[in-house]
């Protein structure tokens, strides 16, 4: 059935390999992805190792999922312990990787060790092989997939590998596939240079059966029509991504020159529809493309239309790359987005950290913290464009001072830069905000702050608390598949019954990346879009695993709680500014500057911030620190980890 | 009338769902590479082209094997495979100029499309239409609207150019 | 359980407040909902006043591009001084 993929743990230190099944009573309790990835990142790591160093786990897996008639059943997990950050690290990108994965007879990797020279992993039909990776080390990540498939001669081989970026162990290096996907959060591909690991090569003919095709298909058809039939998908098909920049653009919601404005103004070229004219001249009027099993195709697909770059294929962008190349740096010029977008693609490095690191360096440039003697030279300022493509380039490479040390993460760099720079730093747990602005938003602040991979708007964001959707609607979302009688409010302004929405989205993404599906599939952007109950259904037509929607809740917490329970040993505590349920003092000092009339001037109330993460704690059922109480632990079965189940 | 399945590979969007349905109607499983339709990717160029049967008039296949296990089914039109005959010897395989016929490793059988008798999946789960089941006539139909708008686009724009001069 | 899961389930259910070919105001105390003309590529919202950019996902069906930047800006700019004005009012009352 869909449930007899393996698990392997792998020794890159000694080679040694060895696959086991993964038992129904692990299928129960963490059905897989992202959920089994912390499960086994908490059993088989030690509390305070070096996240670069040989101890460090790298886990790479397919949701329970993976590869069915799910819609949009592509996404591949990336954990380990974050370079970056020191705490969790975790990392999630579709394509097409993780189904290949499973018809390769793999749901989940658990590598140890560190090679002794760059090698690849080559995963085909049940066996694992490691191979040597000498001659495509250094190639950029299209490069080295390419070479791949030439070396294995066969061009339907999948791969998640590692750019120059990961190779230099930049800290918030990422894993990709295809052209653009990414796994970009957290410094994953860090992880994998450490290792000496270049890529995962997988391909498989192995059947992953359906237990009940015919409803599986009925259902996926249904499934898929809901999904569609939303107009954020529709949108989302249309204009990727970019729209959503767009829109919350158009309020005051974005972040630009790192976080002295939250409007980008007059950037028109930059704009949705401006990067679809673009996408339509170069590649025509059909330029949408999808990852495996999806019918909502978010993804353009582009030539840059000029500069030293001019006609190079890439896709995207999406709201990162128009955030950090673009609204960020303040840089408004399309060609700028599409080209960093491409660079950041080519040397595998997050695009959000990069263009949140870079505009931070050019505050820093602009109050004299950084000068010309930081920047060989280098003119950081606020709207040169150059100048912040050389940037990218001066990280991946770590080339000159600078580049040399932004390239170890914010909280490191500013150590060295020291001088108050940290103040400065829009981070979280030492990972970047998106570039959004959040100060007229507490939902969206709270969501940020409390994430379990630092800053982060795929871990909790309700999203459509900007909705402004009725009372009625809200209570219909929220109150499934548990009970929930208390306080809720369509004012996106208010801080009135957030705590909530935050904590039932984290358990709804918990849950997507368990199955290994996509948000966009999910109450993420949209109301009206799957949650539990039609995964309830979704899992059972697939692999015939019986499970409530609150079964799957219940799966979800306790994952949660695990990634939680990882972040305290490694050093979570609540007022921590670098490793805390925190925020930039910023947001509660610094008012916001522009945007629509009551965006202007507001600011996040201590007070009430302070009461919304008091709540938060509260339905977790975590005391006034944030550790999960004796009674919650036993409640979700977590009294006994590490349990080395699997 | 008899109907096809017309592919429009400029609207494909790479995304392999009519692989997995296929193979999960045909098949129960979750496995591409015994499914009926496949999708060619030029990945660095982001071109993206479905392959199937094009249940050709006269098929190379019908022609070539040589217990004649291949004919065409009378109601649906379309090239059909009969197991009871066929003794997988994949000269077929080797005959069909689009590869179109291909081997199942699993079940040691040759494949192709069936049309799913009258009702294609593949068709039924493409949201953006790359793959339309239409009457035989309409293909061209929809190719001669297709170049005529491209025609009216031309003498626009040259009539445009001509008035600028 | 065949006929439970045949049931409509709550997104499934939401799925019938969806309303196409108007949109909300993106100034979040007003909301407003804003019906356009087709092929509008410009509009003001009936209720605050600010006024948006408009571009069509489809024929049918119309987002807010962005903001009319001047014209927002100045909306903003007065709602800014008024609100600095009543503050200034409010602390001499005391
Ligand atoms: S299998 Fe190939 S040769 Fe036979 S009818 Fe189909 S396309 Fe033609
Ligand atoms: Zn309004």
């Amino acid at each position: 059935m869909a449930l007899n993929r393996k698990i392997a743990y792998i020794d890159l230190s000694t080679g040694k390999i060895e696959t086991r099944p993964i038992s129904l009573e692990v299928r129960k309790k963490f059905l897989g992805g992202r959920g089994l990835d912390a499960y086994l990142l908490y059993n088989h790591t030690e509390k305070g190792i070096d996240p670069l160093g040989p101890k460090n786990v790298l886990m790479v897996s397919a949701g329970i999922l993976g590869g069915t008639l799910a819609s949009a059943s592509s996404r591949t997990h990336i954990m380990a312990k974050s370079p970056l950050t020191e705490l969790l690290g975790s990392s999630n990108m579709g394509g097409f990787f993780a189904p290949e994965l499973r018809w390769a007879g793999f749901d989940h990797l658990v590598i140890k060790g560190k090679a002794e020279k760059p090698v690849y992993l080559w995963i085909h039909n049940g066996e694992i092989e490691l191979r040597d990776a000498s001659n495509i080390w250094g190639k950029t990540t299209t490069e080295t997939q390419w070479a791949i498939r030439e070396e294995l001669g066969d061009e339907d081989i999948k791969c998640a590998v590692i750019g120059p970026a990961g190779e230099n162990l930049v800290r918030f290096a990422n894993v990709m596939t295809g052209i653009k996907d990414s796994a970009g959060r957290s410094g994953m591909g860090a992880v994998f240079g450490s290792k000496n690991l270049k890529a995962i090569a997988a391909r498989g003919t192995m059947d992953i059966k359906i237990a009940y095709p015919t409803d599986a298909l009925e259902y996926n058809k249904r499934f898929i029509d809901q999904i569609v039939s939303s107009k954020v998908n529709q949108t989302q098909g249309t204009l990727g991504t970019p729209f959503i920049w767009g829109a919350t653009n158009s309020w005051g919601g974005i972040r630009t020159r790192n976080f002295q404005y939250n409007q980008c103004e007059y950037a028109d070229d930059i704009e949705p529809e401006r990067i679809d004219e673009i996408a339509t001249e170069t590649m025509g009027k059909y330029h949408m493309a999808g990852c495996f099993g999806c019918q909502v195709h978010c993804r353009a697909k582009y030539k840059i239309p000029s500069g030293p770059y001019a006609g190079k294929y890439d896709e995207g962008p999406e709201y990162t790359s128009q955030g950090a190349f673009g609204g960020e740096p303040d840089c408004k010029s399309a060609v700028t987005v599409l080209t960093g977008n491409h660079l950041v693609d080519q040397w595998g490095v997050d695009n959000l950290e990069i263009g949140s690191i870079i505009s931070w360096a050019m505050e820093l440039y602009e109050l004299g913290i950084l000068t010309n003697k930081d920047t060989d030279g280098l003119d950081l300022s606020f709207g040169n464009d150059e100048a912040l493509l050389e940037m990218i380039r001066r990280i991946t490479f770590r080339d000159g001072w600078l580049g040399d040390t932004l390239a170890e993460g914010g909280i490191q760099a500013s150590e060295k830069i020291g001088k108050n720079s940290f103040s400065y730093l829009i981070q979280v747990k030492g990972m970047s905000n998106l570039h959004s602005d959040e100060r007229a938003t507490p939902a969206l602040a709270l969501g940020i702050a409390t994430g379990s991979r630092g800053s982060d708007h795929l871990r909790s964001r309700p999203a459509i608390d900007l909705y402004h959707l009725p009372e009625e609607v809200l209570r219909k979302v929220y109150s499934n598949p548990v009970p929930y009688d208390g306080p809720l409010s369509s004012e996106h302004t208010s801080y009135v019954g957030k705590s909530w929405q935050v904590f039932w989205q984290e358990l709804c993404y918990m849950g997507v990346d368990c199955l290994g599906i996509c948000k966009y599939h999910t109450t993420f952007l949209g109301a009206t879009l799957p949650n539990f109950e039609d995964w309830s259904r979704v899992l059972y037509y697939n692999t015939g695993l019986e499970m409530s929607p609150k079964d799957i809740w219940d799966v979800a917490e306790r994952c949660y709680n695990i990634e939680r329970l990882f972040n305290l040993r490694e050093g979570l505590t609540r007022n921590d500014p670098k490793k805390g349920d925190t925020l930039n003092h910023r947001y509660f000092d610094e008012p916001c500057r522009r945007g629509a009339p009551d965006v202007i001037g507001a600011k996040i109330d201590r007070k009430k911030f302070k009461k919304m993460i008091d709540e938060y704690y509260e339905h977790h059922g975590w005391d006034e620190n944030g550790i999960p109480l004796p009674e919650t632990m036993k409640r979700l079965g977590l009294d006994k980890e590490p349990s080395h189940l699997v | 009338m008899a109907k096809v399945l017309m592919i429009n590979y400029e609207k494909c969007t790479g995304c392999r769902l009519c692989e997995l349905v296929c193979s999960v109607m045909h098949e129960g499983v979750s496995n591409p590479s015994r499914s009926r339709i496949k999708i060619m990717k030029w990945e660095s160029e982001g071109l993206y082209v479905p392959i199937s049967c094009q249940q050709c008039e006269d098929a190379p296949c019908i022609n070539v094997c040589p217990v004649k296990a291949i004919s065409r089914d009378e109601k649906l039109d379309y090239v059909k495979v009969d197991y009871d005959v066929c003794i997988g010897c994949r000269v077929c395989v080797t005959a069909c100029p689009f590869g179109a016929m291909s081997f199942d490793v699993i079940d040691r059988k040759v494949v192709k499309c069936d049309l799913c008798d009258g009702d294609p999946q593949c068709v039924r789960f493409c949201e953006i239409q790359a793959l339309e089941y239409v009457d035989a006539d309409r293909v061209s139909v929809f190719k001669k609207k297709d170049a005529a708008e491209r025609l009216s686009i031309a003498q626009k724009e040259a009539a445009a150019l001509q008035a600028q001069v | 359980m065949a006929t439970e899961r045949e049931a409509l389930s709550g997104a499934e259910s939401l799925a019938k407040t969806r309303t196409y070919g108007k949109f909300r105001c993106h100034n979040p105390s007003c909301m407003g909902r804003i019906t356009v003309e087709p092929g509008v590529t410009q509009c003001k919202c009936p209720s605050c006043g600010l006024e948006f950019r408009v571009a069509w996902v489809r024929p049918n069906f119309p987002r807010i591009r962005g903001p009319v930047w001047d014209v927002n800006r100045r909306i903003a700019q007065e709602a800014v001084t008024e609100r600095e004005a009543a503050k200034a009012a409010k602390k001499e009352g005391k």
